[in-house]
């Protein structure tokens, strides 16, 4: 069954029922035994307790040394009036106790019968109406005197409250003789001590429990023994969670509680004004209310407070389920697919072209080196991932918040790919005899004319260059394995990631080892030349697309810093090149080395400084936002993310979509400039209500990768649809069309919802 | 097959939300710390109107006040809030008072009364403006007087939550006490972030109409 109960309040600050008529005869026979202290008297400045009373009540008539017994502080409140609970909720303070004792004396913490919810829209206070008895426990010295009196002091203080509050105290005194006999109960006392002690929650019984939090709900999942639900489920339909902590939940919002099949969830708006997620959700669990106000059933809680997508998280149990995910199999299943897709991505192509033009070179030598040079190809793509998912774990275990594509994240080396990739531009065009070697990614070498041992290497090496050149890129199926793969122990990461990496690497590896479809390839010949020149395009093509991330992250003194960069690497290639071309001239061929060794020294100092900045130079709305990195500033309806701007949004039952993004994800710069900001697109957001939020990671972003990891996912893009009302989010898949956003809305958003 | 399930089971979840919806509508959300403090404009003791945008280019402190609440009390009897209002008002900070509560209830007083009270307590504000519907409270999400914010020279919310550690209407209590306004305040005028943005504030309840 899907839907929600409604929860009832159960009480309203005036309400007239058995409790408060009782409040009322005690009130009238205390005005009888003491009328100095009726409660009739108009409060006034001079009156320590307006509109309210307190005394402490022995439970028994005697104690014996060393003997716990009870006390208990008896709070009488005027009709309409009310105390607090330990956690008073949205204002007020708790009822407290000053003691002063014997020597030797040690009273224990006040026990709390179930507090009332008591509204004053929007707030809501927990307390106490009519009268309340707080019992504690208080544990004698042994050595006591059978004979003797023992006097107990101390002072309650509490605030008395209709709408407005009043202070209120009362001097504490209580005499009780030390005596050897067991002691009886004392019969003024012992119907409050009953009923108070019918009121307190039974304690944590150790049923399986867990809340599971994320960025706005705690979500209270309580598994009850199989013979106690008959029991509790009559009340689980108005059950309410009262939580002991003052900041942990939002006292006023709406509960939810939702009984299915002997299993009570209970989702808990956190407060606006938490300080980070407790470790324990602490509280008292009240199921149904008899008409007077009184529980029929309370437990203590104390349930482990388990983060959305931390490696605690038993899976999408209970609270908001996340989809994506699966187990080992599909995940590895899924690595393995994205890996093969991640050679068609933008980014990986210009290298992966060069990768085909080795083996058509190949297609002339024996098979056998083709089979090493892809092996060895796939050995390095392989290792990458390795390298890259070791990274990762390790960065992870030191707590930092990183996320596949997060090496992007760093400006140097992002700086550092724009370099590699221009002086490969350059050696493609071939007019540079010094890039030679580079060209040759796991070709063979020309001047040799076989592919020898370092052709191995080099293969080697351009497996670990596609694979640095991939990361950018999420292609589809990868999200869905790195985000499981990212939070199981290591050696489950690292099994995904070699799928990934064996992924990626099969097409070529199967290539190579097929002498009959290398041998179907286009003979080698003129072509391969004017291939291989108009191949240096793409790849200046994604220097200028590196150098626009790298402006993103350090500003436009980075930015130029890092063309400076450029600049010098040019003249470097110029100088090696001028040095081979002035023959045999010792003298100058040491000038030309030692100058092109300080180009290369200054290039490297140039890219080191520029990518130490950050654009906080430049203008940009609002002090303490970071830029929106990722977007074009092109449409005004996009809001920078944040956990409190999608709580807000979402707690307004408005829909919702998340862009996650950043500039250096190709993948989610062509789903924004050819699907999210299309006129067409953003007319039906408007036309559904959808508010749009866009989460940018071009920097390191823990509140990022926490909001990802949330939703099962480690890596961008991720496009987060939450339907409206509140209820669990819609992951778009990571290649986006218009039909798939358009009929996602329509699926998910009704129009008729605003 | 799965997925058309899959897809009916969250429609029918879409449209238990929609349902509930209207329920979920105007709870308490809380302002975004390190956003834009929510504009508002309200008029003072004086008949004056004040902007926040007024402001732009200033620190700003809103303090949610009710001389009526003991725990506001324990703050003005013994010097401690104009105290603060003092000290910052002299480093340049404008600092308002805001009164939150409606007409009858606790803390409300027209102006000219108002007036008085402010003169009667030593009240040091720039200025004490009136919000009886109590728009600009829930705006801010005040639940309590006191309840203090901090809004930057951007118009930008460093911090929301209560004056200081010590939830208590006796004035021994602010012995010792340590005071997450001026915390924030000394931080975030330092060029330092807050390192305490937001606290559950304590006191009295905000008296709101109805």
């Amino acid at each position: 069954m899907v839907g929600t109960v409604e929860i009832e309040l159960a009480a309203k600050p005036v309400r007239p029922h058995p409790a408060r008529m009782r409040a009322l005869r005690i009130l009238l026979l205390l005005c009888l035994v003491d009328p100095g202290r009726s409660l009739a008297q108009e409060s006034s400045l001079e009156d320590p307790s307006p509109h309210s009373e307190a005394v402490l009540l022995a439970e028994t008539l005697s104690i014996r040394p060393g003997e716990p017994f009870s006390v208990g502080l008896h709070l009488t409140l005027e009709p309409g009036w009310h105390s607090y609970w330990k956690n008073p909720g949205d204002s007020g303070e708790p009822i407290s106790i000053a003691w002063r004792l014997p020597d030797g004396y040690r009273a224990g913490d006040i026990e709390w019968p179930v507090p009332e919810a008591i509204p004053f829209p929007p707030l809501v206070s927990y307390g106490y109406f009519d009268e309340v008895l707080l019992p504690v426990e208080i544990t004698p010295p042994p050595g006591l005197a059978p004979g003797d009196t023992v006097v107990l002091e101390g002072r309650a203080d509490w605030l008395v409250c209709i709408e407005d509050g009043f202070p209120a105290e009362a001097r504490l005194e209580l005499s009780l003789p030390v005596s050897r006999a067991p002691p009886s109960r004392d019969p003024s006392s012992a119907f409050l001590f009953q009923s108070a002690r019918e009121q307190l929650p039974e304690p944590d019984s150790g049923w399986a429990s867990f809340a599971r939090a994320n960025e706005r709900f705690l979500g209270l999942k309580i598994d009850p023994p199989d013979e106690l639900e008959p029991a509790l489920e009559p009340g689980a339909a108005s059950a309410r969670f009262f939580a002991s902590e003052n900041d942990v939940i939002d006292h006023a919002a709406e509960q939810r509680p939702d009984w299915d099949g002997g299993t009570l969830v209970i989702r808990l708006a956190r407060s606006g004004f938490a300080r980070g997620t407790p470790d324990t959700l602490r509280g008292v669990l009240v199921l149904g209310r008899r008409p007077d106000g009184r529980a029929t059933r309370a437990f203590e809680i104390a349930a482990p407070v388990i983060v959305a997508g931390s490696p605690q998280d038993p899976a999408p149990a209970g609270a908001p389920p996340v989809s994506g995910g699966g187990g080992l199999g599909l995940s590895l299943l899924f690595a393995f697919l994205g890996g093969i897709l991640l050679n068609l991505m933008p980014c990986v192509f210009p290298v992966l072209s060069l990768k085909v033009l080795g083996f058509v070179e190949h297609a002339d030598a024996e098979s056998g080196g083709a089979a090493r040079q892809g092996a060895a190809f796939g050995a390095g793509v392989v290792a990458s991932f390795w390298v890259l998912g070791a990274l990762l774990l390790a960065l992870r275990a030191a707590g930092e918040g990183v996320g596949w594509g997060f090496q992007l994240q760093s400006p140097l080396f992002v700086g550092s790919m724009a370099v590699l990739f221009f002086v490969l531009g350059l050696a493609l065009l071939g007019a540079l005899e010094i890039g030679s070697s580079l060209t040759r990614l796991g070709g063979r070498d020309p001047a040799r004319g076989t592919a020898g041992a370092g052709g191995l290497g080099r293969s080697f090496f351009s497996g670990v260059l596609a694979t640095g050149v991939a990361t950018p890129c999420t292609a589809p199926f990868m999200g869905a394995a790195l985000g499981w793969a990212i939070l199981q122990p290591p050696l489950e990461t690292m099994v995904v990631f070699t799928a990934l990496g064996a992924g990626m690497a099969l097409p070529y590896v199967v290539l190579s080892l097929s002498p009959g479809l290398i041998g179907r390839l286009p003979a080698p010949g003129r072509w391969m030349e004017t291939l291989k020149q108009l191949l240096a395009f793409p790849l200046f093509a994604t220097v200028v697309w590196l150098a626009w991330v790298f402006g993103l992250q350090t500003g436009v003194d980075g930015l130029t810093g890092l063309l400076i960069a450029l600049l010098l690497v040019g003249l470097l290639v110029w100088t090696m090149h001028w040095r081979r071309g002035i023959g045999r001239r010792a003298g100058a061929k040491v000038a030309a080395g030692l100058a092109a060794l300080a180009i290369a020294a200054l290039a490297a100092v140039t890219l080191l400084r520029a990518s130490r900045l950050s654009p906080a130079g430049e203008p940009v709305e609002g002090a303490n936002s970071s830029p929106n990195l990722a977007s074009d500033r092109d449409s005004v309806d996009w809001v920078e993310w944040s956990p409190r701007a999608e709580s807000e949004i979402r707690d307004a039952g408005r829909p919702l979509l998340v862009d996650f993004t950043a500039a250096w994800c190709l993948s989610c710069q062509v789903n924004e400039r050819l699907v999210l900001s299309t006129a067409e697109v953003g007319q039906a957001f408007e036309e559904h209500g959808v508010a749009l939020l866009k989460a940018d990671w071009t920097r390191r972003d823990p509140e990022i990768t926490r909001a990802l990891a949330e939703l099962g996912r480690n890596s961008v893009p991720v496009y987060a649809l939450h339907p409206p009302g509140g209820g669990d989010p819609v992951l778009l898949p990571s290649v986006l069309t218009k039909e798939i956003v358009l009929e996602a809305l329509e699926t998910h958003v009704p129009i008729a919802s605003r | 097959m799965h997925r058309s399930r899959h897809l009916l089971v969250l429609a029918a979840l879409s449209a238990a939300a929609l349902a509930s919806a209207p329920r979920l509508m105007g709870q308490g959300a809380v302002p975004t710390i390190g956003a834009p403090a929510p504009a508002f404009t309200l008029v003072d003791t004086y008949g004056n109107e004040h902007s926040l945008a007024d402001f732009r280019g200033d620190w700003v402190v809103l303090e949610w006040l009710n001389y009526g609440c003991p725990y506001v009390k324990k703050h003005y009897n013994s010097g401690n809030m104009q105290g603060l209002q003092e000290a910052y008002s002299a480093k340049g900070v404008k600092w308002l008072a805001i009164v939150s509560s409606a007409p009858g209830k606790q803390g409300y007083y027209e102006p000219a009364e108002m007036n008085e009270m402010n003169e009667k307590m030593g009240q040091k504000s720039l200025a004490v403006l009136l919000d009886p519907e109590g728009t600009v409270g829930r705006m801010y999400n005040a639940q309590t007087t006191p309840q203090m914010v901090i809004i930057d020279p951007e118009g930008t919310l460093l911090y929301n939550g209560a004056i200081d550690d010590k939830p208590s209407s006796r004035p021994e209590s602010l012995e010792g006490a340590h005071n997450y306004l001026s915390a924030g305040l000394d931080e975030a005028m330092a060029g330092q972030p807050v390192s305490v943005p937001t606290t559950k504030p304590y006191g009295c309840s905000v008296k709101y109409p109805g």
